[in-house]
């Protein structure tokens, strides 16, 4: 249909490995990414899903000589490159970048700003990665990509937004195809952020378990190339899958908790099942926000039961492999999100024993082969910031 | 069509609840204080000692535009909420990089809360118990136009009523680092700006938003320029005006591209910010409000000389 949109390439790197083959692979081999400690040099004391390649790495692996550069420019550059994979730009088809950041270059920020305190100004060049746009600029211009370039910040939710944004302009008929996803690196500004909120587990996170104690931070990059019909054909790819549909709404409840109730997530499921024209008893799987926090799983248990009832689809976290990379995370999970709807099988939520009382909500805990048709993802972010969306077989 | 039916901005400037003010505006020379405002009267108390500037700041502005009967305690539930912000709440972010390098132990978490870009957009959803689309745009220069798409694509989805806005603080920081690289020749400034966007006119209708472009990676912002004319029926002739951004003062020098409207540089009344394109629009907004005749005015956005922002507007028969 003329309406539809059609998912036809991915990348990724995380914490888990580079590119989707690793990371499928360390999917289905149930290898996690996250590790005691930092080998990078960030605090100590934290579990952190940390992209094994350091910077000069990532330089040379993805040929990137811009200079300064932030890590998180890096990992988009790696996974949108790998999204886009041997597209040309082709006259007629309106083609544009949305990326998704939360803390943009704050890894190089801090990095100026801890030097400025001891009066040294030497490395303020390094502000002209603190723009959180300029990731997205960088990845549109290494693609040789120009006109809509646009980044989204909501927090964790960014990424599922980037991909939200550019099927809503594929549908209204401003783009033929977009490069979407979402990225974010590992800093001490979020650990130190997360550890103030007292969220942050010096254990291997847990979501969904009753003994959950909060979450581990990752990194990463997740990209996804949508398409109309018209550009698929001239490009000549071939679906992974569709869009089927999305919505994001706003819980109004903390400017970080979690209603109790899931008011927003709720909202946000129901809205995107609808604009996916399906109902709750269509969706196979699940792939779950599950951050590991007290707040959040509890909060979206109570808004997966308000949505399937007690028939709730097959559902994991897969956080505890990668960790939470924040804005990339609604986009690294819907890249795993098509790679199941390909593979039919579905995830493990890793570290789940028991339970959470209120709710009795058991994930899948073994790596499952079973038909899947539709997948809803759910992405949750500060500000109240709900997004869900659906992606269905052909 | 996309409608401009309330404006509110908190800048340097006479701009708040002062229907006329473009009228008056001298360039700000960077001694001039925010206009002072009454947060109490919009904001509760124990809310408003918590809350950051850019914050207040951003609610009084979505309230002001919301309100009907001029009361604040009518306001309309937007079925959007779109926030555009170049660096995002630098205040809080610059707090609590202080606060993790200097201080040891267990650390107070307020500043990383709301260091957070969609602070403000999560903020005014918070005030107002509203639970519609809230999204936070950050494209440098063009963070401003890429909130207001997103609406104008609300609108056509069927969406009523939405809310829409550019804000950006100055931290004194700033002022180092734009020293350190000679990047403007105004002063830098904070500003918020909000409009109320709808696809119904209405008596209170400030003008309408004939379309926007967006162009990251502009190579001939001329071309893209008229190129953006002829593809809304536009002779170069029917412009009156154009409010342009630039950082320097001689940018007219080779870029007025055969445009015969008079070119404002809107940068020297609102200091420089990333968003100052909003500011741009609400004073064209309030120029053609005013305005006996019909008139179009283009915004002209070439603040980062990699992205080019163009928005026409067109004011409308009351």
């Amino acid at each position: 249909m003329a309406n539809d949109v059609f998912v036809t390439g991915l990348g990724v790197i995380s914490s888990i490995g580079t590119g989707v083959e690793a990371n499928w692979d360390a999917l289905a081999g149930g290898i996690s990414g996250i590790t005691k400690s930092s080998v990078y040099g960030l605090d100590e004391g934290f579990p952190v899903g940390e992209v094994k390649l350091n910077n000069q790495q990532l330089c040379e692996n993805f040929d990137i000589t811009i200079s300064p550069v932030s890590r998180t420019t890096l990992l988009g550059v790696a996974a949108a490159k790998e999204a886009w994979g041997n597209q040309q730009v082709i006259p007629g088809i309106r083609t544009g970048v949305i990326a998704a950041t939360s803390v943009g270059g704050m890894d190089q920020s801090e990095r100026f700003y801890s030097q400025w305190l001891k009066g040294d100004a030497s490395e303020m060049g390094l502000l002209a990665c603190h723009d959180s746009g300029i990731s997205a600029e960088i990845i549109a211009g290494r693609l040789g990509i120009s006109g809509y370039v646009t980044t989204l910040s909501t927090a964790c939710s960014s990424g599922a937004n980037a991909i939200l944004l550019g099927a809503r302009l594929i549908r209204s008929g401003r783009l033929d195809r977009v490069v979407v996803g979402g990225m974010d690196a590992l800093c001490r500004f979020t650990i130190q952020g997360f550890n103030s909120l007292m969220i942050y587990d010096k254990e291997w996170c847990r979501p969904f378990d009753a003994g959950r104690a909060g979450l581990n931070l990752g990194e990463g990059a997740g990209f996804l190339l949508l398409e109309n019909e018209k550009s698929m054909q001239m490009s000549g790819t071939v679906p992974y899958g569709l869009f089927g549909g999305g919505a994001n709404a706003a819980d109004a409840y903390h400017q970080t908790a979690s209603s109790p109730d899931g008011k927003g997530a709720t909202l946000a499921m129901a809205e995107a099942l609808q604009k996916a024209g399906l109902q709750p008893s269509d969706i196979d799987y699940v792939n779950a926000h599950g951050t590991g926090t007290q707040n959040n799983d509890l909060s979206e248990s109570a808004a997966l039961k308000n949505i399937f009832g007690e028939k709730i689809p097959a559902f994991s976290s897969t956080k505890g492999y990668t960790g939470h990379t924040l804005a990339a995370a609604g986009a690294v999970e819907a890249v795993f999100a098509m790679l199941c709807l390909k593979n039919s099988a579905v995830l493990p939520n890793i570290n789940f024993r028991k339970p959470i009382e209120e709710t009795g909500l058991v994930p899948v805990t073994e790596w499952q082969s079973m038909p899947v048709r539709a997948i809803l993802s759910n992405s949750f972010g500060f500000g109240g910031n709900n997004t869900a969306l659906v992606f269905t077989r052909l | 069509m996309f409608y401009i039916n309330a404006a509110s901005t908190l800048s340097h400037q006479p701009s708040f609840m002062n229907p006329g003010f473009s009228a008056s505006l001298v360039p700000l020379s960077g001694e001039e204080m925010m206009q002072p405002v009454a947060y109490k009267d919009y904001i509760e108390g124990n809310l408003l000692r918590r809350m950051s500037r850019i914050l207040r700041m951003g609610v009084v502005c979505a309230k002001e535009c919301l309100k009907t009967d001029h009361n604040l305690e009518k306001l309309i539930q937007p079925d959007a909420i779109l926030v555009g912000t170049g660096l995002g709440c630098l205040a809080d972010t610059e707090k609590f990089l202080n606060t993790y390098l200097t201080v040891e132990g267990m650390l107070p978490p307020t500043s990383f809360i709301q260091s957070t870009h969609n602070t403000i957009a999560g903020q005014i959803s918070l005030t107002l118990g509203n639970h519609s689309y809230n999204m936070t745009h950050t494209q440098n220069s063009l963070s401003f136009e890429h909130a207001m798409l997103d609406g104008m694509v609300g609108l056509t989805e069927g969406k009523g009523d939405l809310l829409v806005g550019g804000a950006d603080e100055k931290i004194e920081l700033l002022d180092t680092v734009a020293e350190a690289f000679d990047f403007s020749e105004f002063p830098l400034s904070t500003g918020v700006s909000f409009f109320r966007l709808s696809s119904r006119k209405n008596e209170e209708t400030l003008g309408r938003v004939a379309d926007v472009e967006v162009v990251t990676g502009v190579q001939d912002p001329e071309k893209a320029l008229h190129e953006f004319l002829s593809g809304n029926n536009c002779a170069p002739s029917d412009i009156s005006k154009i409010f342009y951004q630039a950082p320097r003062h001689d940018y007219l020098m080779k870029n007025k591209s055969g445009m015969p409207g008079e070119w404002i540089n809107s940068i020297a009344f609102s200091g420089l910010y990333a968003t100052a394109s909003a500011f741009a629009f609400h004073m064209a907004l309030d120029e053609m409000s005013r305005a006996k005749d019909h008139c179009k005015i283009l915004i002209y956005n070439h603040l980062n000389p990699n992205n080019l922002g163009l928005v026409l507007l067109e004011s409308v028969e009351a």
